[in-house]
C-alpha cells in the first residue's frame, strides 16, 4: 500500500506541465513498446533513433547551458557539432586526408580541445555584443566553418566526406568482439513477425550505451553546476547583466566559460554521431541542425536540463517521424517540407502560448538539502506556484 | 573575367541585395528585431511572381527584353509580399509580448512555415520565369563585359525603386512620421503620430520592395525555395554594415557587401589565394568587424 501511496503522493506533487509531460512520455513509450512488440518498428532501428535522441539530448544541453543559463543567443550550434564530429573523424578514419588512424579516445579528446579552442576564438570578438547581435554574428561565423569545411579539400575531403571511421569500442578488449560474440535471437511474439536480435542490433547497444553514458555524464554535471554559486552567477547574468557586473562579476568571463561549455558538450553529440553514422559530410554542418536543437530547448524550458533532455526527444520523433508519412500514398507531395511546416508551426505555438517552455525550472533551481532540512515542508509550495517561472 | 565585368555583376546584385535591406532595416528599427523571415518574405514574391507571370503571360510587347506580363508579375509578387507580411503581423507579431529576442526567434518559425508551404506547393527544385536567356549586350562585349538586358533592366527597375523610397521618406507625410518613427519610436508617439499605423506601413514597405528583390533574384540566377534564406545573412550583413535603422545606411551596405562578394575573384588575381567560395564568408567576417569596432554601421552616428 505504501508504494501506491508514494506514487500518488507523487503524482500529486507534479505540477500540471509535469503531469501532461508525464502523461504523454508513457503514451508515446507504449505506442514505441507495441511497434516492437508487433515487429513494425525494427528493434536496430529503434535503438538507432534513441541514439539520434541521445544525440539532439546531448546539444539542447549544450545549447541551454548557453542560452537557458546565461542568456547567450549562440545560432552556432552546427558548427560545433560539426567541429566534433570532423574532430572526431580526421582523427579516426583510416581513409583520412589529415593524420587519422589514432584511437577513437584520442579522438575524442583532440575534437574536444578543437571545440574549445574555437569556441574562445568565436567567443572573443561575439560576446560582447549585445544579444541579437550575438545571434547574427554566431551564424554568420557558423556559415564561416560550414564553408571552410567544405572548400578546404586538403584537410577535409571538402564534399565527399569523410569514410572509414572506426566504431568507438573496436579498441577496446572485450567489447570490440561484444556484437558477434553474442547469439543471434529470433523472438516470436507475433506469429509471422519474429524479432531478430543479431550482431547489427548489439553494436547498436553498445552505441547507445556510449550516448546514454555521454548524456547522463553531462546531465549530472550540468546540473551541478546550474545550481552552483557559478551556476547562480550565470543566471543573474541572464535576468540582469548589469546587476552582476555591479556585483563585482567579471560578466565577459563568466559569459565565456558558459559558452565553452556548451559548445564542448555540442561537439560531444557530434563525436557520438562520428562514431555512429560512421560517415561525415559538411552537410552535417547545416545551420537547419541548428534550429532543431533551439526549438527543442525552448520546447523544454530554457534554463531547464531535463526540459532540454525532453525538447531533444521530440524534435528526432518530429524529424524521424515525418520520415514515415512518405510510406503513405495518400500525401501527394514528399513530407521534408511538411516537417520544415511543422517546426515553424511549433516554434510560433510555444512563443505565443507558452514562452517559458513546457518544462520550465523550478525545483531543480534549488539546493536540495534546502527543502529537506526544513521542518515545514515547503516543497509543496514551491512546487504549486500556478505557472511559476523561478529563474524569471 | 575581366574586372569590369565583375563590377558590372556587383552592381546587379548590388542592386537585389539593396532591395532587401532596406526592408530588414525598416523593419529592425521600426518594429524593433531582427526579422529572420525576411528571406523567406523574397521568396514569396519571387513565387508569386512566378505563378502570375505563368497565367497572364506576355502581353503582347516587351522593355528590355522583359515582356510586360513580367512586370505586372512583379507588381503581384512585391503586392502578394507585402501581404502576406502584413497578414503575419497583425496574426502573429501583433499579439505577442515577448520583447525583441522572443520575436527574433517567433520569426524563425515564420520563417520556415514560408519556406514549408512554397516547397509543399512547388517541390524543392530550382524553376526559372519562362523567358527565353538573352545574347549579351554587343556592343559591351568588347570591352569584357557580359551583361544582358535583363540584367540593366534590374538595375533600372532597382534604382527606380528606390528612387521611390528616398521621395517617400523625405518629401510625404508618411515618409516623415516613418523617419521620426526610426530614430525614437515613443518621442514619436507622444508627438501624435499614430505607431501602429506607421508599423503597418513599414511592413508594407519592406516587404514589398523584398518581394520584388525577390522577383529580380529570380531573374538574376533561378527560383529555389532556399532562395530567400540563402540570401539573409548577406543582407543581414548589409544592413549591419550600413547601420541598423538607417535607410540610406541600408543602401549602402547593399552596395558595398553586393560589391564585395561579387568582386571575390579579384584577390586572386592580385595574389591572395582566397577564392569565390568564401565569398559569403568574406562579408560575415566584414559583418563581425563591424558589430565589433563600429556597431551602428559606418552610416550610424558614432557613439
Amino acid at each position: 500500500m505504501s508504494l501506491r501511496n508514494d506514487a500518488v503522493d507523487y503524482w500529486s506533487d507534479l505540477t500540471r506541465a509535469e503531469q501532461g509531460v508525464t502523461g504523454s512520455i508513457v503514451l508515446f513509450a507504449a505506442v514505441l513498446l507495441f511497434g516492437l512488440v508487433t515487429g513494425g518498428l525494427n528493434p536496430t532501428y529503434f535503438l538507432f533513433l534513441v541514439g539520434l535522441a541521445g544525440m539532439y539530448a546531448l546539444m539542447s544541453l549544450g545549447l541551454n547551458s548557453q542560452w537557458g543559463f546565461s542568456g547567450l543567443i549562440n545560432f552556432s550550434v552546427a558548427a560545433f557539432f560539426g567541429i566534433g564530429a570532423y574532430g572526431a573523424a580526421l582523427m579516426t578514419s583510416d581513409s583520412s586526408p589529415l593524420l587519422g588512424g589514432f584511437d577513437p579516445i584520442f579522438g575524442l579528446v583532440v575534437a574536444l580541445s578543437v571545440a574549445a579552442v574555437m569556441a574562445v576564438l568565436i567567443g572573443v570578438p561575439t560576446l560582447r555584443l549585445r544579444a541579437d547581435y550575438l545571434a547574427i554574428a554566431s551564424l554568420g561565423l557558423a556559415e564561416v566553418v560550414r564553408l571552410l569545411v567544405l572548400n578546404e579539400r586538403q584537410w577535409t575531403n571538402g564534399s565527399g566526406g569523410v569514410r572509414g571511421i572506426p566504431r568507438f569500442f573496436d579498441n577496446w578488449p572485450v567489447l570490440s568482439t561484444f556484437p558477434e560474440a553474442m547469439p543471434g535471437l529470433e523472438i516470436v511474439i507475433i506469429p509471422g513477425s519474429p524479432i531478430e536480435l543479431g550482431t547489427p542490433f548489439y553494436q547498436m547497444v553498445l552505441n547507445i550505451s556510449l550516448v546514454v553514458a555521454f548524456v547522463a555524464a553531462s546531465y549530472l554535471v550540468l546540473r551541478r553546476a546550474h545550481r552552483s554559486p557559478w551556476g547562480r552567477v550565470l543566471r543573474t547574468i541572464r535576468s540582469d547583466e548589469d546587476l552582476a557586473r555591479a556585483l563585482g562579476k567579471n560578466t565577459y568571463s563568466f559569459k565565456m566559460q558558459s559558452f565553452v561549455l556548451g559548445s564542448v558538450i555540442m561537439a560531444l553529440a557530434g563525436v557520438f554521431y562520428a562514431h555512429l553514422n560512421l560517415f561525415v559530410s559538411p552537410g552535417d554542418l547545416n545551420p537547419i541542425t541548428t534550429f532543431y536543437v533551439w526549438v527543442a530547448v525552448i520546447l523544454g524550458g530554457s534554463g531547464s536540463n531535463r526540459g532540454a533532455l525532453f525538447g531533444g526527444v521530440v524534435v528526432v520523433t518530429i524529424r524521424e517521424g515525418t520520415r514515415f508519412l512518405n510510406e503513405f500514398a495518400w500525401i501527394p507531395f514528399d513530407t521534408a517540407p511538411l516537417r520544415l511546416l511543422l517546426i515553424g508551426v511549433l516554434i510560433v505555438l510555444i512563443m505565443k502560448f507558452r514562452p517559458q517552455g513546457l518544462l520550465p525550472p523550478q525545483r531543480e533551481l534549488i539546493w536540495p538539502d534546502a527543502i529537506a532540512g526544513s521542518e515545514t515542508e515547503p516543497e509543496r509550495h514551491t512546487n504549486q506556484r500556478p505557472g511559476g517561472d523561478a529563474n524569471e | 573575367m575581366s574586372v569590369l565585368e565583375l563590377v558590372a555583376n556587383g552592381l546587379i546584385f548590388s542592386s537585389i541585395l539593396v532591395l532587401g535591406s532596406i526592408g530588414l532595416s525598416l523593419i529592425y528599427s521600426i518594429a524593433n528585431f531582427a526579422n529572420f523571415a525576411h528571406g523567406d518574405t523574397m521568396t514569396v514574391g519571387a513565387y508569386s511572381a512566378l505563378v502570375t507571370f505563368g497565367a497572364v503571360g506576355g502581353l503582347g510587347g516587351s522593355v528590355l527584353g522583359l515582356p510586360y506580363g513580367f512586370f505586372v508579375a512583379l507588381l503581384v509578387g512585391a503586392a502578394a509580399a507585402a501581404v502576406v507580411a502584413i497578414v503575419t503581423e497583425k496574426i502573429i507579431y501583433e499579439s505577442l509580448d515577448i520583447g525583441s529576442i522572443g520575436l527574433l526567434i517567433t520569426s524563425i518559425g515564420i520563417a520556415f512555415i514560408y519556406r514549408g508551404i512554397i516547397q509543399i506547393r512547388f517541390g524543392a527544385d530550382f524553376t526559372r520565369f519562362d523567358i527565353g536567356a538573352l545574347r549579351p549586350i554587343e556592343w559591351l562585349v568588347p570591352y569584357g563585359v557580359r551583361v544582358t538586358l535583363h540584367d540593366v533592366a534590374i538595375v533600372i527597375s532597382a534604382a527606380v525603386l528606390v528612387g521611390g523610397l528616398h521621395v517617400l521618406l523625405q518629401y510625404t507625410d508618411l515618409g516623415r512620421k516613418m523617419r521620426a518613427m526610426a530614430d525614437n519610436p515613443d518621442l514619436a508617439r507622444i508627438s501624435g503620430i499614430r505607431t501602429k499605423r506607421v508599423t503597418l506601413w513599414t511592413w508594407i514597405i519592406g516587404a514589398g520592395l523584398a518581394g520584388a528583390g525577390g522577383v529580380f533574384l529570380g531573374l538574376f540566377n533561378q527560383l529555389a525555395p532556399r532562395m530567400g534564406f540563402n540570401l539573409l545573412l548577406l543582407i543581414f550583413a548589409a544592413v549591419i554594415l550600413g547601420g541598423i535603422g538607417s535607410v540610406y545606411g541600408a543602401m549602402l551596405g547593399g552596395f558595398l557587401i553586393g560589391m564585395i562578394s561579387q568582386l571575390t575573384p579579384v584577390l586572386k588575381m592580385v595574389g591572395i589565394p582566397i577564392g569565390i567560395e568564401y565569398a559569403n564568408a568574406i562579408a560575415f567576417v566584414i559583418m563581425v568587424v563591424v558589430l565589433l569596432v563600429r556597431p551602428n554601421g559606418i552610416a550610424g552616428e558614432a557613439t
